[in-house]
């Protein structure tokens, strides 16, 4: 869906971004993941054309967006930034209307997506359409933006650390929302964070950048193996690699059948490192399975 | 509710100025006694509101001029292009309010003969620089994550100026008018020295001929009359949140 090739900027002396090539497959999250000045947020304002690559190539849906004029472009780009970047005077249902009513579209459509849309990010459009952005909490500003981004129906939607300004409860909420959003649609999700956990949550695929250039790619297991270099192992933390590896693993896979009396069950689709503070929490070294089987300590300690 | 009631109060003034104006020649009493020593104390050469009307048709029209010209300076100076231009922007406006305006007239007079025209030109550029510092004050003044969004939104830079900069720089930009206008018709009064009529032909009038009572008049009505223009533009002005 997106293809980055070879792609380089530089601001002076220094590469911002240096001879990167990536695939994001269509209706995948592809979180780019670095510290800040990592070149990460530089490369995804490529595919919008905020910035202009110095060489190499974009591709969107199999087009060079060199030859996309830059506004028609952004209007199939949806994008979401970390300061939300309401427009202040005006009210919610006008913010999220902005890309169909620069496309044209006539009120009556326009206002039934609003309405479609604010629903979809869990906000009532009762009691929000009408609302000014100061009204509003952090958390509801940025369900907004993702809203006001999502309004024309955009195959891709790039995200530029929309959840780091926000509590944490805040930040967990709208990272399930973005799931769950993403799992109900078909959306293509450049997402940029210096978080690791949110990484780990959200990637389907993960590339970790550092210094303008991308020193892994892959699902999050893979990023994560056991012969991950000293780059990524410094990103994730040296003394938690394993445990984050853990959750990139899901428990099925490394069961065993038989029954295990008396043991907490562990809930569907949990995650290696969920079943091991399921452990810790019960001080026990057994869990049984939803649906039938056993996990063991030692299944755990094989797997990671 | 409190809009309405400022605005009666603007009104209500208004009404007295044009009383005051009206009643000037019919106070001979109250001039000859300010002024004993003087002949005729009773302005009587032109009428009071026909200078009235030169007078805000010339300062209007400057200050009408000196917006345009203070808010392309000012939106050329915050485009991404025109950041380089904005110190010799700056530059150039402070200079033309830093010449006085009677300087400017007296430098003009040879090229642009007696009359409206050099008044509006020193009118224009001494009122162009409170416009540019504060379009550029109030385009500088939307935050760089509005601007971040609109861009990446799509939206081309004339639609992001207009529907989303410019209002939100309005305020500021307004203040900056307001002060343009007032300026302008306080200082329309030295058009007089070059012939063009307005309030400060009085002021002109009696300075020449040694009337106080003449100066006095001129004086007090202009004044007034920049009091009054600064009240009611008050009142375009939101309120600040």
């Amino acid at each position: 869906m997106i293809r980055f090739d070879a792609v380089t900027k530089r601001y002076g002396p220094r590469a911002a971004v240096d001879a990167v090539s990536l695939e994001v497959r269509a209706r995948r999250i592809c979180v780019l993941l670095g510290e800040s000045g990592s070149g990460k947020s530089t490369l995804m304002r490529m595919v919008n054309r905020l910035v202009e690559p110095d060489s190499g190539r974009i591709m969107l849906d199999g087009r060079d967006i060199a030859g996309v004029p830059p506004e028609a472009l952004r209007h199939g780009i949806g994008y979401v930034i970390q300061s939300v970047g309401l427009f202040p005077h005006w009210r919610v249902a006008q913010n999220v209307a902005t890309v169909p009513r620069l496309l044209g579209w006539e009120d009556a459509r326009v206002a039934a997506r609003v309405d479609a849309l604010l629903d979809l990010v869990g906000l009532p459009p009762d009691r929000f359409r009408d609302r000014l952005p100061h009204e509003l909490s952090g958390g509801q500003a940025q369900r907004v933006g993702l809203a006001r981004a999502l309004a024309a129906d955009p195959p891709v939607l790039l995200m530029d650390e929309p959840f780091s300004a926000l509590d944490p409860g805040i930040r967990r909420e709208l990272q399930g929302a973005l799931r769950d959003i993403h799992a109900g649609t078909d959306k293509t999700i450049l997402f940029v964070t210096h978080d690791v956990e949110e990484a780990l949550l959200l990637a389907d695929e993960l590339a970790v950048m550092q210094d303008g250039r991308l020193i892994a790619h892959g699902r999050p297991g893979e990023v994560l193996a056991r012969d991950a270099g000293p780059a990524v192992r410094h990103l994730f933390g040296e003394q938690t690699l394993a445990f984050h590896r853990l959750g990139t693993l899901p428990a099925a896979g490394a069961a065993r059948p038989g029954e295990a009396a008396a043991a907490p069950l562990l809930p569907e689709g949990a995650t290696l490192k969920q079943a091991l503070m399921l452990m810790l929490e019960h001080g026990t070294d057994q869990l049984a399975m939803p649906g039938g089987g056993a996990l063991h300590l030692s299944d755990i300690l094989a797997a990671a | 509710m409190r809009l309405s009631r400022r605005a009666a109060g603007v009104l209500a003034q208004a009404l007295a100025f044009l009383l005051a104006l009206w009643a000037a020649p019919h106070l001979g009493w109250l001039w000859g006694g300010l002024f004993p020593e003087v002949q005729r104390p009773v302005w009587d050469q032109r009428n009071w509101f026909a200078l009235l009307g030169s007078h805000l048709l010339l300062s209007l029209g400057a200050a009408a001029v000196a917006a345009v010209l203070g808010l392309a300076g000012g939106i050329l100076a915050t485009r991404q292009s025109g950041r380089r231009l904005r110190p010799l922007l700056d530059a150039l406006f402070s200079l033309a309010q830093a010449v006085p305006p009677i300087a400017v007239i007296a430098l003009a007079l040879p090229a642009l003969g007696f009359g409206a025209a050099p008044t509006l030109l020193a009118l224009v550029l001494y009122a162009c620089l409170p416009v540019l510092r504060g379009a550029v004050a109030g385009l500088d003044g939307v935050p760089p994550g509005v601007l971040d969004a609109a861009r990446g939104i799509g939206m081309g830079p004339w639609r992001g100026l207009t529907q989303i900069e410019m209002p939100l720089a309005l305020p500021v930009v307004l203040s900056s008018l307001r002060l343009a206008v007032v300026l302008s018709i306080a200082t329309a009064a030295v058009g007089a020295m070059a012939g063009a009529e307005c309030l400060g032909t009085p002021i002109v009038v009696g300075l020449a001929n040694n009337n106080g009572a003449y100066v006095l008049q001129g004086g007090l009505f202009t004044a007034w009359l920049a009091l009054l223009a600064d009240r009611a533009l008050a009142l375009l002005l939101p309120a600040r949140r």
